[in-house]
């Protein structure tokens, strides 16, 4: 049976200030669509059955890996409202340049999630490469996440999130973008 | 000297207070070992044999004075009186304790010292020519762009979990004093054809189970660009690196498993898409990083310096000193000073508390309160006057640091090995010890001449062994330590890989092996031929014969 | 490497300082020599898990049985733990004994 993802082995969804109500049920490769629903299927699958998705889901999200090839990928994006990105294991880095790239070079502009064993620690340079929203298991610390996204206030990057460098604050241009909190 | 302003300072206490975090949700049990090891790793933190270690960066091996007496104080009220500089321009403290870490992080931030990035699978420290900015013919100071180099990969959003450690080094003359061809990206600052400063760019060089040098990815990059080929060389990395098998991940096996041509291509390709997408240093940003590596305010000297060259006639063991530690600096009547960390049967690197405040004082009286850190284990004082060697030698020689072998026989680089190491399959420093005793005639080591010994205590080489002229593998042999024997390894511009000699030695025989070698060395060498212009000509042949009795 | 006839003793390193320990049989004790000893291969097993209980109990990391030699100093048979049970052979003066005292 298709689960609602905030159940799908009592993981849950959080943003960067916490747990968030999420709409997307999981479905596995041989579960049927229900009309009208939000489902976030493999990445095999909707290569498949992308026309059929598309006609019958009310919005349709892909989970791919790290290793994704976003050339093939490229065609799906002005129709996908969900782009979960799993780490193969916490020290897996591929899903920070895989949302740098969907982002930045593929202008991806809707729901961004990575999902895996990262710890909260790793949030705050998620965000930083564009991710926007997490899947975690029930033991992924709410505090330790708002604590970790509020650890550095200034970076020597730019990030997706358009923030002022440390160059160009010391050249005095803070209004360059928008400075994310 | 780069000084921090409120932005670095800032940043650099914010990595305190989030490590200070980290500790203690490690010791209430909120973050597992296996969580907690990768940051506490990426903050220099090891565990070892005895204790946790704490590698400290030196970046680009610049210390100020009173970096050097945090250091001593460091070694002092956190560790066991000492430390122990290595061959990546970082000290390393062997006895820490976890729960003092965040405390000790947040005395170093008060001097701009840190162990950030000094492990993990990050951009390491950046490392640089230990003479930067004081040779002659270099054409620019590395340390500019190393120092901006450190700022871009600090905690950078995207390659913060790379596949595997990632190391820099940058040299700006022709001779090249930071092995450039063995790191995963090697700079060399060149000049094209029309005089415009850029870098010939070298990836995949690496040490390990499988050497490899590393291979010019580009002649000439113009040095405004360096930020943004850098992320186009790290992206191709992190996202096609191998991450199943750690004896694989480096960079070198990617450069080796797509071909030179092909990582290229890939390599020019996303820069040719993200080059202009700001990664770039601004160019004031450059200009303001320069300013702090401008010359120091030099006296003007009219030379020969008559009381330095009067010592060294009336003086023959300072004359032998001045030949082997003493370079020549770029600006007249000043020399730079190499102070040896390898008394005869000392330890290679390591330095007391007490030695370490007295190289600090000698800075300040005589060195413009500056030090160097290289990676052959030593110290340096980049701007002496020539007037006052004589005294800094004297002073030197109180605290055992006076002895002229830099670039001799007993100059040996040596990893802590089983003595220190979890990773090591047998000891590093007890066969330096041995050969440096067995070398102790300093006459026979000025005979003898040019010659790097480097030893490792396991295949991770540490100790740099393939790099070395004659070089020194540790391994395990059925529960017994054994010791295998390179030949022909060099770190600078005439990089190449030491080949194996032979089946390997007990630990009694390696050091009368290492003698029998330079023995062959001395019998068969042309006038004034090093070593390993030598080994070059001659090959292994007589040396294999010299070992083994018969030519195999 | 490990031979299961070879007495054996239980060993890791504190998680607060990182100092090097063996299980006592009731606590844990900077020398080897007062270890509890594993002769057989039950005894060994039972070691192990409490090895793996107090690493999960965030006491100890690094947890390892190795093999000692049956005498009363339990002195290690590998130069890796033996170094670890008394210090780096290249700093006497900061070596620790085998035994209390």
């Amino acid at each position: 049976m298709a689960s609602p993802v905030n159940q799908v082995g009592s993981n849950r969804v959080l943003d960067r200030n916490g747990p968030i109500t999420d709409g997307w049920e999981r479905l596995a490769d041989d579960e049927t669509v229900k009309p009208g629903a939000a489902v976030l299927v493999s990445f095999q699958r909707l290569k498949n059955e992308h026309n059929a998705l598309f006609a019958e889901a009310a919005a349709v999200g892909v989970e791919v890996g790290g290793d994704v090839n976003l050339d093939e990928l490229e065609p799906f994006l002005p129709r996908l409202g969900l782009i979960v990105v799993r780490f193969a294991f916490m020290r897996d880095g591929r899903p920070f340049s895989v949302g740098r790239l969907l982002r930045e070079r593929f202008h991806y502009t809707r729901d961004l999630r990575a999902v895996g064993d990262f710890i909260p620690d790793q949030i705050l340079f998620l965000l930083r490469c564009g991710f926007n929203s997490f899947e975690a298991g029930p033991d992924f610390s709410v505090d330790a996440l708002k604590h970790g996204v509020a650890a550095y206030t200034v970076w020597y990057q730019r990030g997706v999130e358009r923030n002022v460098t440390i160059a160009e604050r010391r050249l005095g241009k803070e209004n360059l973008g928008q400075e994310s909190a | 000297m780069y000084i921090y302003d409120d932005f670095d300072h800032t940043i650099a206490k914010q990595r305190v207070a989030e490590f200070r975090d980290q500790v203690n949700r490690r010791i209430k049990g909120e973050l597992t070992e296996e969580q907690f090891r990768p940051l506490r790793l990426m903050n220099g933190l090891y565990l070892q044999l005895h204790a946790y270690m704490l590698r400290i960066a030196v970046p680009y091996g610049t210390l100020s004075a009173a970096q050097m007496r945090k250091l001593a104080h460091i070694a002092r009220v956190y560790d066991r009186g000492y430390g122990h500089f290595t061959t990546r321009q970082n000290i390393q403290y062997n006895w820490i304790k976890l729960e003092q870490v965040p405390d000790l992080m947040a005395e170093l931030a008060t001097v701009q010292l840190h162990g950030n990035q000094t492990s993990g699978n990050c951009v390491r420290n950046v490392t640089a020519d230990h003479f930067s900015g004081v040779i002659d013919g270099e054409i620019e100071d590395p340390r500019i762009v190393s120092e901006a180099i450190r700022q871009w990969s600090t905690f950078h959003p995207e390659f913060s979990w790379l596949p595997r450690k990632f190391k820099i080094a940058v040299t700006g003359a022709e001779k090249d004093r930071a092995a450039v061809q063995w790191h995963d990206i090697g700079l060399h600052i060149v000049r094209d054809d029309a005089g415009e400063v850029g870098y010939a760019v070298y990836v995949g060089g690496g040490m390990g189970r499988i050497p490899v040098l590393a291979t010019k990815v580009r002649g000439f990059l113009p040095k405004r660009e360096l930020l943004s080929y850098l992320e186009a060389i790290l992206r191709v990395y992190n996202r096609y690196g191998r991450r199943d098998n750690i004896h694989k991940a480096r960079i070198k096996i990617l450069v080796r498993d797509l071909g030179p041509e092909e990582f290229i291509r890939q390599v020019e390709e996303e820069w040719e898409a993200s080059r202009h997408s700001g990664v770039n240093l601004p160019p004031e940003e450059e200009i303001r990083i320069a300013r702090y590596f401008e010359p120091p305010a030099y006296e003007k000297i009219a030379v020969p310096v008559a009381a330095f060259e009067d010592a060294k006639k009336a003086n023959r063991a300072f004359a032998q000193w001045i030949s082997t530690n003493v370079h020549p600096h770029k600006t007249p009547g000043y020399a730079i000073v190499t102070i040896s960390l390898k008394p005869i049967g000392g330890i290679p690197g390591d330095a007391s508390a007490e030695q370490m405040e007295a190289v600090a004082s000698l800075a300040e009286r005589f060195s413009l309160a500056e030090i160097r850190v290289s990676h052959i284990q030593n110290l340096v004082l980049p701007h002496v006057r020539q007037a006052d060697l004589f005294a800094v030698w004297q002073e030197l020689g109180k605290i055992g640091f006076a002895n002229a072998n830099a670039g001799l026989v007993t100059d040996i680089i040596a990893c802590p090995g089983l003595d220190y190491c979890s990773l090591a399959n047998a000891r590093s420093i007890p066969v330096a010890q041995r050969i440096s005793e067995r070398f102790a005639d300093l006459d026979r080591q000025h005979k003898i001449g040019a010659l790097q010994i480097k030893i490792s205590g396991c295949i991770n080489a540490c100790g740099h062994h393939h790099a070395g002229h004659i070089g020194i593998l540790g391994v395990d042999k059925a529960g017994q330590e054994f010791y295998q024997l390179t030949l022909g390894g060099a770190g600078d511009e005439t990089a190449s890989t030491g080949q194996l000699i032979g089946p390997g030695f007990s630990s009694d025989g390696i050091v009368d092996a290492v003698e029998k070698v330079i023995d062959a060395y001395l019998d068969l060498r042309q006038p004034n031929e090093t070593f390993i212009s030598a080994y070059r000509r001659v090959g292994p042949a007589p040396f294999k014969e010299k070992l083994y009795g018969v030519s195999r | 490497m490990s031979k299961a006839d070879t007495p054996k003793v239980l060993t890791g390193n504190l998680l607060r300082n990182g100092a090097t320990v063996y299980y006592t049989g009731s606590g844990w004790s900077a020398h080897v020599a007062e270890a509890q000893v594993a002769a057989t291969a039950a005894e060994a097993e039972e070691l192990r898990k409490i090895g793996a209980a107090a690493y999960a109990a965030n006491l100890v990391i690094d947890v390892n049985v190795v093999d000692v030699q049956p005498t009363a100093e339990h002195r290690p048979t590998h130069i890796r733990e033996v170094i670890r049970a008394t210090g780096p052979t290249v700093r006497p003066d900061l070596n620790k004994s085998m035994s209390p005292g």
